[in-house]
């Protein structure tokens, strides 16, 4: 047990680190720009009442680590600054487009996990087999597609051929949950990467698992196949798989934007690409902190998961 | 052993009309059509329509390929040369501190999402072609570095390295000369699936509006643009998306076929040494 709180101590060090680093670096973006910020954020209108806005907004005139602290500090207190567009507080961009981006993610996760085991099972079971072969081929074929090129060809097959879902969310606002139609198409193209690659590592994993020698001396003792299966088997299929699903993440994170911004959802992702097309920095900073301090915190429970899952497998920390 | 050369020919098959496309489309464009009027469904001398603005949409596939192919091979190659010495040095540098400080901010980089990585850039810079390869190889360089050191670390732990480590053989000739051809296998491995998210990375920032003009001649860019026009001109958007598609998961597939056949050997080759 010792084992364990030492290497979440460790393992939350880092994560800690990781958070740290994630802030230095978004702030560090309006430190990177050449010459004067606010003229370069003012864009194609240099229109100096718009420059001398901008400097005022970021407080451009203080020393770079004054801002830093301050900016830091707001961040703790949930004071993510204003827009440089519209002056509202990011903040209430972040609790507006909130709703929908943790539905879309929700709605994934919760059919990720039940349908990426289940099918990497059933081809572990039926190694070789035609289930196994269909799945193996599917998964590999459909593994590396982009977000974007999958869900246009759903789109113009289902909603434009067919005509049994609607093309985009247009028109129903952030309440998406009352219009289950509008959410089949996203969900459902979020889904495709993340699931073949959680299929492949449950199968790899299961596999390896059902020729061990603890599974044949179980099934010697008279335990059950399903049993065996599901009770012996399937843990330690599962901790190289916890991992990677924390590498999803990552993928689920880009795949929301894209997604977000194909089917026209009012969610985190299509603020965060309006804010990089207005270069409004403070915005963007404010989001990719959401984003990055998310990241790390799924990252560190998913590998706490997988340790306690097994143990000797030793995670990196 | 059929289903992996049935695998790798299908993959082969697959990939090549994107990539014969992307790199002979612009030998083979003839000079382009007139403009006509936007979102026009084919005849007229447009085989496959037109798209946003009236341009010829079969002339801008043959055109569009090229960047994503060509960025994505610059990116990956770019990541392997970084990190490389990289993760060598990180693993074979007897001084804990380099070890240290070369392997520990990669750590700490691993944690930013790639997108979130690129978009940030973005917002500031506003990247063309060069600087979109520049920032996905800069995205892929921690993965690639840990498994560089990962595999040189478990070379460097075998008794042949301590061999020429008591003959007094230099630093350099046991780095170079044998932990780093013994992995020159697994790397290329590792560049070949680093290929498959290159591409994916190009490709999705080139539909999001990063590394590529509005106006370019790119599949991703052409799918995100004639997207408004899809109910009445689907093939300017079909097409590029089609092409994608059969680029990324052809590339996935030749790989994974590849891979298959070299991941058998080594195993086997250690199962005899023992």
């Amino acid at each position: 047990m010792s084992g364990l709180r030492s290497f979440v101590a460790r393992r939350l060090l880092l994560g800690v680190a990781q958070v740290v680093a994630v802030v230095l670096l978004v702030f560090a973006l309006t430190e990177a720009l050449p010459g004067d910020a606010a003229v370069v954020l003012a864009g194609d209108q240099p229109d100096p009442a718009r420059i001398e806005a901008i400097r005022t907004a970021m407080e451009l005139d203080r020393p770079a680590w004054e801002r830093l602290v301050d900016w830091a500090a707001g961040l703790l207190r949930g004071d993510f600054g204003t827009s440089l567009t519209s002056g509202r507080p990011v903040a209430q961009y972040l609790t507006g487009a909130f709703g929908p981006t943790l539905l879309l993610a929700a709605l994934t996760v919760a059919l990720l996990v039940p349908t990426g085991v289940g099918l990497g099972v059933l081809a572990a079971r039926y190694e070789g087999r035609l289930v196994d072969r269909l799945t193996s081929s599917v998964t590999l074929a459909v593994y590396a597609v982009p977000e974007f090129a999958l869900g246009v060809l759903l789109v113009t097959v289902f909603a434009l051929r067919l005509g049994w879902l609607p093309p985009t969310a247009v028109g129903h606002g952030t309440d998406l949950l009352a219009h289950p139609g509008v959410l089949v198409l996203p969900v459902l193209v979020l889904l495709a990467r993340p699931v073949c690659s959680l299929v492949r590592l449950v199968r790899a994993g299961m596999i390896d698992a059902l020729a061990s020698p603890y599974v044949a001396h179980a099934l010697r003792y008279g335990v059950s196949g399903a049993r065996v299966r599901y009770l012996h088997a399937l843990p330690h299929a599962l901790a190289p798989a916890v991992q990677q699903l924390a590498r999803t993440i990552d993928w689920l994170l880009c795949g929301v934007v894209v997604v977000e911004t194909l089917f026209v959802v009012p969610g985190l992702g299509t603020v965060l690409l309006g804010a990089v097309g207005e270069r409004d920095v403070p915005v963007v900073q404010g989001l990719a902190v959401v984003f990055g301090v998310v990241t790390v915190v799924l990252n560190l429970g998913a590998d706490v998961i997988a340790h306690r899952l097994a143990p000797r497998a030793g995670v990196a920390a | 052993m059929r289903g992996r050369a049935g695998r790798f020919v299908l993959g082969a098959v697959v990939v090549t009309v994107p990539v014969v496309i992307a790199l002979l489309g612009p030998v083979l464009a003839a000079e382009p059509p007139a403009r006509a009027a936007s979102f026009t469904e084919g005849g007229d001398g447009h085989r496959l329509g037109t798209d946003f603005v009236g341009r010829d949409v079969w002339y801008q596939v043959l055109h569009g390929g090229r960047s994503v192919v060509l960025t994505a091979l610059a990116a990956t190659a770019l990541a392997c040369l970084v990190a490389l010495p990289v993760g060598l040095v990180g693993a074979l540098t007897h001084r804990r501190l380099v070890e240290e400080l070369l392997m520990r901010p990669l750590d700490v980089l691993l944690a930013v999402p790639s997108l979130l990585m690129i978009l940030l850039v973005a917002t500031v810079f506003a990247p063309g072609a060069v600087g979109l390869a520049l920032l996905v190889a800069v995205v892929n360089v921690p993965d690639a570095a840990r498994l560089v050191r990962a595999t040189a670390t478990e070379i460097a732990a075998r008794p042949a390295v301590e061999a020429l480590r008591l003959q007094g053989e230099t630093w350099w000739r046991i780095a170079v000369g044998h932990v780093g051809r013994s992995m020159l296998r697994t790397l290329a491995a590792d560049a070949g699936t680093r290929l498959t998210g290159v591409l994916y990375l190009v490709a999705t920032a080139a539909f999001l509006g990063v590394g590529a003009a509005p106006d370019a001649a790119d599949w991703a860019v052409m799918v995100d643009r004639n997207r408004t026009g899809l109910f009445v001109q689907p093939w300017a958007v079909v097409v590029p998306a089609l092409l994608i598609v059969a680029l990324t998961t052809g590339t996935n597939l030749l790989f994974d076929a590849a891979l298959d056949k070299r991941g058998r050997s080594p195993k086997g080759e250690r199962v005899r040494e023992a």
